[in-house]
């Protein structure tokens, strides 16, 4: 196969474009429900990226590019991601039991910290902390709250773990844990890194530099989150452009992978404001006798209002990136007088949750530190993918959520809970309108049409007065379309304008748009494809027109 | 696009005759089976090497040469220099390192630093060196009677040795600092444009001239330091008083000097704006019998007190800095201050508070880290004309 036709079966293959030998738009394994992972992955080698090459290229290279209005090439042909080694539908497709989202994934046991022994420092994320293991002598990586900021840190991953894991994302599993001092110790190998660049023996000193940094309980105790080691060869972060050359399964470039893209949607959320490729990590793991590279959103942890080390995260996150030309030189002429929202926005601060508000956020305007490809790249459609997720997580729900970060103050949790309801009430009401939001689509054998409005079920946007379907006889060889006629419902329902076919392999396309009042994507249609089997008619195809 | 997709989907494939797939998951194995025959590392490509090269020798202590810009003496010009660090021990660092101006100041010295002892309530720094500044203006004594028309210039040659322990003994807030050094002053006639001091000046009317004494310097500081880093600060303040013994070896030019430092930095609007606040006073006192020569007497001017004036501008035996700046956060590397200062130089400490003020005023941008500044540039104007600031320190 020449590179030319490999490109384009990457860049076509799961959005529905490609056609077999026989010039047929879908396949009989439409609409795929998982990305296969088909080659051993084996080869592939731990790799890298620094910190200072990736805040320069985001911040000179990244932030200058145009978004190449790309549609997501790992969608399948009904506009859905499929389960793959990034991402497992998890939230939206099906109903997740309030027990499993508070359980998120963790699967193990938790970690019995009558004895930690500290093997060394930690080494990933701001955070103070240790690499040590527990009573059991399984390993674990330790994590403090800032003093004067109790709980923040802790909370804030725990619950963004579990948000992060309810969205698809396959995330460390992590406990909220304590260490007592006097039943810490050092490992015989334990070492420290000095500044000289030398290991040496860690020290009582060491220990006691990194607890100073760390939140001390009324008992005496740390409490600590506790990540557990990552099953698999560890491989290093993956990035958020591009493909890992050494992974033969990896064929969608990262920034045109939707859950990536999402994660602009999910960020601004959660105010995953540290969202770059050194806070993910990819592993080679052993599945069904062959090795796979999975990919991990490692370091969730700067979420929400704290920025670990330093407790609350700085007034402008989450609104602007660390260099901008535009804010930078208002306010130089302006001498500050050129306020931003930040600036203005009130915030309830609870040292437990940090500077997390909701009145003065704006989905769209939202910024991480740094932007990604991936970030830039992100289309309505992924949008509007991403906000119907954050809008199933229900009130009930979130609440939950909020409960498992262990807040001491009940006003602090009902304080954060409310804030992440707010903001997904925002993200709601951004980005569901903002494309047709016809989703869930179905036809029954009797010609009954039903579907939703992701928009109007969430809230987000008024009912139009009406939807008008038009309805084709589709030739899957050839995409030709022959008409069948137009309905028209007030509802979410309406019936077929005449006889369809019955026998097995049928297709038909049924385009559907609002009428009346309704916002001016919504006039654009949502082209719908079904097939005909003995069981009934099953949804192959969505397309939503851009 | 969709179209088009297919239309070169199917012409390749066509072209190379491979067998397009029957299903969605054999296009995508198949696609995996093409790349798994050309596999390779990753490779960063030249800027990324370089950057990581730069990240890893920073954080590896594998870093060894640096610039310096320490000039011999305030107002030598622009300066260049370098050192060689290296560390001697997990912490310990000793550093040589040299600078020179065009002006023909030179300063050479190696430093010793221990910055974490008593279990990190402690530092020690030790120098020892040999500098050299070739134009040292004076314009005489006091604030009213000089002019910057007045100017004589004076040098020195100068070994040194010197000794600074901080100890912070609550980790944080209060900190203790002894300093101990010994210097000889060799001080003689200065170069450059101006004339000499000793062709304006006899040792009847400059108390000190012709002088080289060698001085054993003892200090202690006792403050109060709640700034997150001297280096850059938004929030925080600096309350401290330090006092000074100046010995003489030969008894003649001995003298004491106090010294009271505050600093206050009020973040507003989120740290959009901080209003900063400095002041200091000098109060120096011969010691018995003796003289304070001119060249050790407290002084303003230059870029890091009265900035609108020219270093060593005003001299006498006490002296009173005032300095606020209203600096705006442009982003959160660059700051753009506007600054005001004021102060005086005076014989009587009375004086200080009862004379008027020199002032100036302009503006300033600083390029900076978390705790540190590397860049400060400063427009400031005085009624002695206009004076451009560079430093690599911060103002205070």
């Amino acid at each position: 196969m020449t590179r030319t036709l490999r490109l384009a079966v990457v860049a076509a293959v799961t959005a529905g474009t490609l056609v077999s030998g026989a010039g047929t738009r879908f396949f009989g394994d439409d609409p795929l429900g998982r990305e296969p992972e088909s080659r051993d992955a084996s080869r592939a080698k731990p790799t890298d990226i620094g910190l200072l090459y990736e805040i320069s290229y985001n911040l000179f290279v990244t932030q200058s590019r145009q978004p190449s209005n790309t549609r997501a090439r790992n969608v399948n042909t009904i506009d859905e991601v499929p389960d793959s080694s990034w991402f497992t539908n998890r939230i939206l497709p099906r109903t997740i039991s309030a027990a499993d989202l508070v359980r998120g994934p963790n699967v193990g046991a938790p970690p019995n910290p009558d004895r930690w022994v500290i093997t060394r420092e930690k080494s990933a994320g701001a955070s103070p902390g240790f690499t040590a293991t527990d009573a059991g002598g399984e390993t674990w990586f330790l994590s403090c709250d800032t003093p004067g900021w109790n709980e923040g840190a802790s909370a804030s991953t725990v619950v963004a773990t579990k948000i992060f894991w309810a969205l698809g994302y396959n995330q460390v599993e992590t406990f909220i844990t304590r260490i007592d001092r006097s039943r810490l110790v050092i490992g015989d190998k334990a070492t420290v890194k000095r500044p000289n660049g030398k290991r040496t023996p860690m020290s009582a000193d060491d220990v006691s530099a990194t607890l100073e940094r760390c939140a001390r309980s009324a008992d005496g105790s740390y409490r600590v989150t506790a990540g557990r080691l990552l099953p698999g060869k560890v491989l290093g972060p993956f990035r958020y452009d591009g493909t890992r050359p050494d992974d033969p399964n990896d064929t969608v470039e990262h920034q045109h992978r939707r859950e990536l893209r999402a994660l602009r949607v999910f960020g601004a959320w959660t105010n995953l404001s540290d969202l770059k490729a050194g806070n993910t990590l990819d592993t080679l793991v052993e599945i069904g006798g062959k090795s796979v590279v999975r990919h991990y959103l490692q370091d969730v942890g700067s979420t929400f209002g704290i920025a670990p080390p330093q407790g609350p995260r700085d007034w402008d996150d989450g609104f602007e990136y660390f260099y901008e030309g535009d804010p930078l030189l208002k306010r130089l002429a302006s001498f500050g007088f050129a306020l931003s929202p930040w600036q203005t926005g009130h915030y309830t601060v609870y040292p437990s949750v940090g500077r997390f508000e909701a009145d003065n956020f704006e989905p769209r305007a939202w910024k991480p530190h740094t932007p990604t490809l991936a970030y830039l790249e992100m289309q309505p459609d992924d949008a509007f993918w991403a906000a119907r997720r954050v809008a199933a997580f229900d009130d009930a729900t979130l609440r939950a959520l909020a409960h498992t970060g262990q807040f001491s103050d009940p006003k602090a949790e009902a304080h954060f809970a409310d804030v992440l309801i707010q903001r997904r009430d925002k993200i709601a009401r951004t980005y569901l309108p903002a494309v047709n939001p016809i989703v869930e689509a179905r036809l029954s054998a009797a010609g009954e049409l039903n579907f939703e409005n992701a928009a109007t079920w969430a809230n987000a946007a008024p009912a139009p007065s009406g939807y008008h379907a038009r309805w084709f006889q589709f030739d899957n060889a050839t995409g030709e379309t022959r008409p069948i006629g137009d309905t028209r419902a007030a509802g979410l329902a309406m019936t077929a304008p005449g006889a369809l076919p019955s026998s097995a392999g049928n297709m038909v396309q049924i385009d559907i748009t609002a009428e009346g009042n309704a916002p001016a994507a919504w006039q654009k249609p949502v082209h719908l494809f079904f097939r005909r089997s003995a069981d009934g008619w099953t949804l192959v195809g969505l397309d939503r027109e851009r | 696009m969709l179209a088009a997709a297919v239309a070169l989907a199917s012409t390749a494939a066509a072209q190379d005759e491979t067998p397009v797939p029957d299903g969605r998951a054999a296009a995508i194995e198949q696609a995996q089976a093409q790349k798994a025959a050309h596999l390779h590392e990753f490779e960063p490509n030249k800027v990324e090497k370089f950057l990581d090269q730069v990240e890893q020798t920073l954080l590896s202590g594998g870093i060894h040469f640096h610039p310096f810009f320490d000039s011999a003496l305030a107002g030598g010009g622009f300066t260049l220099g370098a050192g060689y660090g290296r560390h001697v021990s997990s912490y310990n660092i000793i550093d040589i390192r040299g600078s020179f101006t065009f002006k023909g100041y030179k300063r050479i010295e190696t430093a010793f630093l221990a910055p974490r002892l008593f279990e990190r309530r402690g530092s020690l720094l030790l120098v020892g060196g040999w500098r050299e500044a070739t134009q040292v203006g004076f314009y005489g004594l006091g604030n009213e009677n000089t002019s910057k028309n007045d100017r004589a210039n004076y040098s020195f040659k100068q070994p040194y040795a010197s000794g600074t322990l901080d100890l912070w003994p609550t980790r944080k807030l209060l900190l203790l600092r002894g300093i101990l050094d010994v210097a000889k002053w060799d001080v003689g006639a200065g170069k450059g444009d101006e004339p000499s001091v000793d062709q304006v000046y006899t040792p009847q009317t400059l108390p000190g001239l012709g002088a080289t004494p060698t001085y054993v310097h003892s200090q202690g500081t006792l403050a109060l330091d709640s700034r997150p880093g001297p280096g850059y600060a938004r929030r925080g303040g600096y309350y401290g008083i330090s006092f000074s013994d100046y010995h003489d070896q030969d008894g003649l030019y001995g003298f004491r000097r106090t010294d009271y430092e505050a600093t206050q930095h009020v973040p507003l609007l989120r740290d959009a704006w901080v209003l900063s606040f400095h002041g200091e006073a000098q109060l120096a006192n011969a010691a018995n019998n003796q003289t304070i020569p001119y060249f050790m007497l407290p002084s303003l001017g230059g870029g890091s007190s009265l900035r609108g004036f020219s270093s060593w501008r005003f001299r006498d035996r006490n002296s009173l800095l005032l300095q606020a700046e209203w600096r705006v956060l442009a982003n959160r590397f660059l700051d753009m201050a506007v600054l005001y200062d004021a102060g005086r130089v005076a014989s009587r400490r009375s004086d200080l508070t009862t004379a008027p003020l020199k002032s100036d005023y302009g503006l300033g941008f600083r390029f900076h880290g978390p705790l540190t500044t590397p860049l400060r540039i400063e427009f400031v104007k005085s009624n002695e004309g206009l004076a451009l600031v560079f430093s690599s320190k911060a103002a205070f």
